[in-house]
């Protein structure tokens, strides 16, 4: 029994500090979802102290496809970093390709990011 | 008196039916704007083009000084070479809030183009012997910092006719940063939006 309840707590807090990433990549269209995926996420500080992601993903269909990102940046405290790249971008990707998004903080200070895809 | 009655009334139904004809005027929301382009350059296009030129220059070392400071921007003239009439600080001022945010420059508003300078800073100087004034409090000679960097560029227009009453327009926002001690270009940018539409559209 002591057993039992150790895995259940265990396991919560597993569950739990997954939910507590702060950096995420979310689709906001369910349409948008089935025509590309997301295949890899990377996040680095460089030099200057300014920190960039790189969003490798793949248009899945036969058909040039158009979609829009935003990131929306947040300091270590969790609080919203106002920048340009929180309004939407347009972006493509050729039919069956690879693409990739880069985008760069907008201040040391914005090290979480929250990057929403959309449809065109 | 039937006569005024008529026309009072024909007025009366003319003036609901005008009021039901005319176009709502609608807000846009900037964040989530589903409106459908225009030929000429609207607000969605100097973000884009701000956009671009941010992310691209904090991206370049040219803005990364080597002691961790920052650098004293100056904006040049931005040339409006289009036909519509612009103010070009539509492009430039979203750039200088992102770089000033970006902790990587100061801008400077002591010298620069028409439109960037404060004049503030030499008429508050102004006030030495002013009897009025503090003269503790007034700004002393020699205390402006001399800009590093200097940010200058052009937005470009070309109209082409196409067949079927069509038109294509380009717009080029070219942008430089000039370091100032050596006069090299360290960074350049630029952002091209093309739009096809009526060429009865006017884009100007």
């Amino acid at each position: 029994m002591k057993k039992i309840s150790l895995i259940i707590i265990a396991s919560t807090l597993v569950l739990l500090s997954a939910c507590a990433s702060k950096s995420y990549v979310k689709f906001v269209d369910n349409s948008i979802k089935n025509k590309i995926e997301i295949k890899d996420v990377k996040k680095r500080v460089l030099e200057n102290g300014f920190t960039q992601i790189q969003v490798d993903g793949i248009n899945k269909t036969d058909k040039y496809t158009l979609f829009k990102y935003r990131v929306v940046w947040e300091d270590k405290d969790g609080f919203e970093v106002k920048s340009i790249s929180s309004k939407w971008s347009d972006s493509s990707a050729y039919k069956n390709a690879n693409f990739r998004i880069n985008v760069i903080s907008p201040s040391k200070q914005a090290v979480n990011y929250q990057l929403y895809i959309n449809k065109d | 008196m039937k006569k005024l009655n008529i026309l009072l009334s024909t007025s009366a139904i003319s003036l609901l039916l005008l009021s039901g004809c005319a176009t709502k005027v609608q807000l846009i929301d900037p964040n989530h704007d589903t409106g459908e382009q225009v030929m000429s350059l609207d607000y969605r296009d100097f973000n884009k083009a701000a956009s671009t030129a941010v992310q691209s220059m904090l991206k370049s070392p040219a803005l990364d000084k080597k002691d961790g400071k920052r650098f004293v921007l100056v904006i040049s003239n931005v040339e409006n070479d289009t036909m519509q009439h612009i103010d070009t600080d539509q492009l430039i001022k979203r750039i200088r809030i992102e770089l000033l945010n970006s902790g990587k420059v100061f801008v400077t508003t002591a010298v620069g183009s028409k439109g960037n300078v404060d004049e503030m800073n030499d008429e508050t100087r102004e006030l030495v012997n002013n009897k009025n004034f503090k003269q503790s409090s007034i700004a002393k000679q020699g205390t402006l910092i001399a800009p590093d960097m200097s940010l200058s560029g052009k937005i470009l227009q070309k109209n082409i006719g196409m067949s079927d009453d069509k038109q294509q327009v380009e717009y080029y926002f070219m942008l430089t940063l000039t370091d100032i001690k050596t006069g090299f270009a360290v960074w350049e940018g630029e952002t091209f939006i093309g739009k096809r539409g009526s060429a009865k559209s006017v884009a100007w």
